[in-house]
């Protein structure tokens, strides 16, 4: 193979123009494939954190009478107990389920929620709401309260509340305010507001009010009962694998993810990522092609060199692989100048956006894997591209191409 | 006698499949270690045919090329590749040095084929090769950037580098002066001389070929002479000498 690189690189050094021309051609190729990708994936990324950066995406309700975990070695057997008689599943005996989900390395929020729907009343208005009885520092995981919290603070205990901010501003809540919150039964308590937030979604807005858990679980008549266990999985496009493997190991758990719940908004991805597929695709064929056409011109213009090599004892295979070696080499370095080239680009992007609106208009990473599968599949591509040059050139016979 | 180094028995060539032409029609022939011959003919006699399918470049329609006895028609392709590089090498009448490389690395590229690259031993080897041609100064020169006659010398070690029994060369100095030729054919001569290397030379030059051991001319796709030129100084015509000195050797040692 020595002699063959040896040769396959002269060929090239000695085509520098044609081999530059070639190798432009692939790093253009490639540059596009990598923005692309990196602005598809950025853009999705962004979509998907505004869908879900601030909301479960796993919800854990339990599904039958009885939560058991998968028989273990050990005897620490994790078992819970459905309250039905509400008519509202509610988990007991939660708390080891805790400590179980926070040692799983996949989730990066583990949060326990008891809720229920209730009436505010204030100065004789009245409307619905959500009440969601939380632990301020395992919710903060999920709702970043330090970034939607807009006034007040979001630590709550006893009669505090976190409201949402069109509450605030239908009611005019300030923080200290404050109002009533009814139940169906008739009971009714007073809170106060230490805290407006903000979540982005006008209905979440309108509606939620973050009580303690405990004081929750009091006015709701939870006792010690939860509702639900509220989870965030540090790759969010794994939430759905993430909920079956716990689906497995909990059994008679109930577990939703956003995925599910957002499969419009999904195949929109999908079927952006596919047009960026078929971009690519297209990229790479005309990179295929491009080098194809140009080994094939390079075959006949060195088909004397060929045939004297093989007179010296070159066989067919070796005059075979010469080719397939440039094809790899024009493939690789092209992809590798693509990605210096793309690397750019993105900077050039974010510069530019950045320079329009202050702030780039979402962030922008390459993608280490994404970039070695590109370069994998252009190497692998141009090898592929060369085999027809090559054959051609395992084909040639000495006595033919040497006349004269 | 010295040894038979390869013997080609009923070359036929044909070429063409409808209307048919034989230019070879049935040749014996074979060169001894260490021969210094010349194959003389018209053009279009078939010398060219007869000397590729002698290198094993071309195939006969009829008949068996071996070499130190082995069949080379049984070889496959890669065998056969390896075969030309060890045993074999080629001067063609247009040099064909490979334009991009340098003088050092044109006589070097049948080692690389052999070995992957070139060791010291073998550098050294080429670099007094290209000593031997006369060449010494110019082994970083690019491969176009020497005279018709010095790209000959440098295919003539490069036929060598790889210390071949037999070197086939097809009217090596076809297109070269009359000064030039006559000094690639002293050098061919000195190093045959030298190195015990076998030569069989397509040449128009009868000058040239009157100084070769052995002179066989070809016409109409036969040998029409055959004959040593020492033998022929004694006035004694080889013309008439059975076509293959192993058969007649054989024969020979049968009588014996
Ligand atoms: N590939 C070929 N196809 C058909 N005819 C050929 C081919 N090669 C050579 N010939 C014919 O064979 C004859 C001998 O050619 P060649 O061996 O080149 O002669 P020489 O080298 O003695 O001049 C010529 O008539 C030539 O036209
Ligand atoms: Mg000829």
């Amino acid at each position: 193979m020595k002699f063959e690189l040896k040769l396959a690189l002269r060929f090239l050094k000695a085509g520098k123009g044609q081999t530059l021309f070639i190798m432009l051609g692939i790093a253009i190729g490639v540059a596009v494939q990598i923005f692309l990708g990196t602005l598809i994936t950025g853009l999705q990324e962004d979509l998907v954190n505004a869908t879900v950066g601030k909301s479960p995406h796993i919800v854990l309700r339990s599904e039958s009478t009885k939560i058991t975990q998968r028989e273990q070695d050990d005897d620490s057997l994790l078992s819970t107990e459905g309250n039905f008689i509400k008519d509202e599943r509610s988990l007991s005996n939660w708390e080891p389920f805790l400590t179980y989900l926070d040692s799983q390395e996949q989730l990066t929020a583990v949060s326990p929620v008891v809720s229920g729907n209730a009436f505010l009343i204030k100065s004789g208005l009245r409307s619905p709401l959500v009440i969601r009885g939380i632990d301020s520092d395992r919710a903060d995981d999920i709702y970043r309260f330090e970034e939607v919290t807009t006034s007040g603070s979001y630590q709550l205990s006893g009669n505090q509340s976190l409201i949402g901010s069109e509450i605030a501003r239908t009611y005019a809540l300030d923080i200290g305010d404050s109002f009533l919150i009814e139940l169906a039964g008739g009971t009714s308590e007073i809170f106060i507001v230490s805290g407006i937030f903000d979540l982005g979604t006008q209905g979440i807005n309108e509606t939620w009010v973050f009580l303690d858990l405990i004081r929750a679980q009091r006015l709701l008549d939870f006792g010690g009962n939860i509702s639900s266990i509220e989870l965030q999985v540090s790759e969010v496009f794994k939430a759905d694998q993430i909920a079956n493997q716990l689906d497995r190991e909990l059994i008679g758990a109930d577990f939703t993810n956003w995925k599910d719940e957002n499969a419009s908004l999904l195949s929109a991805l999908n079927s952006q990522s596919s047009s960026s597929y078929t971009i690519q695709f297209f990229v790479l064929m005309a990179i295929t092609l491009g080098i194809a056409s140009v080994l094939a011109v390079s075959v006949v213009q060195k088909q004397r060199q060929i045939g004297i090599l093989k007179a010296m004892g070159t066989s067919s295979k070796s005059a075979r692989n010469i080719f397939i070696l440039q094809g790899a080499i024009l493939g690789f370095l092209g992809a590798m100048l693509g990605v210096f080239l793309g690397f750019l680009l993105i900077q050039g992007f974010l510069f530019g956006t950045a320079a329009a609106t202050g702030d780039p208009l979402f962030a922008l990473n390459i993608r280490f894997n994404q970039t070695m599968v590109i370069l994998l599949i252009t190497t692998l591509a141009s090898i592929i591209s060369a085999v027809i040059p090559a054959r051609n050139s395992a084909k040639l016979n000495p006595i033919d191409v040497m006349k004269g | 006698m010295s040894n038979c180094l390869l013997q080609a028995c009923n070359i036929k060539k044909t070429y063409g499949t409808v209307v048919k032409t034989e230019v070879l029609k049935g040749i014996d022939l074979s060169i001894q270690q260490g021969e210094f011959a010349s194959l003389i003919g018209y053009s279009g006699s078939g010398k060219t045919t007869l000397l590729n399918i002698l290198g094993a470049l071309d195939k006969p329609t009829e008949g068996e090329v071996k070499f130190n006895g082995q069949k080379i028609s049984a070889m496959q392709d890669e065998e056969l590749a390896y075969f030309r590089n060890s045993n074999l090498g080629f001067i063609f009448q247009f040099h064909h040095l490979l334009p991009d490389f340098s003088v050092l690395e044109n006589v070097l590229i049948p080692t690389w084929i052999k070995d992957g690259t070139a060791n010291k031993n073998r550098i050294e080897r080429a670099k007094e090769l290209l000593e031997m041609v006369g060449l010494k100064d110019r082994i970083n020169n690019n491969a176009n950037d020497i005279s018709g006659g010095q790209q000959q010398r440098v295919a003539i070690a490069r036929a060598l580098i790889n210390e071949p029994s037999l070197i086939l060369a097809d009217e090596p100095t076809g297109n070269l002066d009359s000064d030039t030729t006559e000094q690639v054919y002293a050098l061919m001569r000195d190093l045959n001389e030298k190195l015990q290397t076998s030569f069989l030379i397509v040449t128009h030059n009868d000058h040239i070929a009157a100084k070769s051991d052995r002179v066989i001319e070809i016409k109409d796709g036969n040998i029409t002479k055959d004959f040593m030129t020492k033998e022929k100084e004694e006035g004694e015509i080889w013309q008439d000498l059975a076509p293959c000195y192993c058969k007649l050797k054989d024969e020979r040692e049968s009588v014996l």
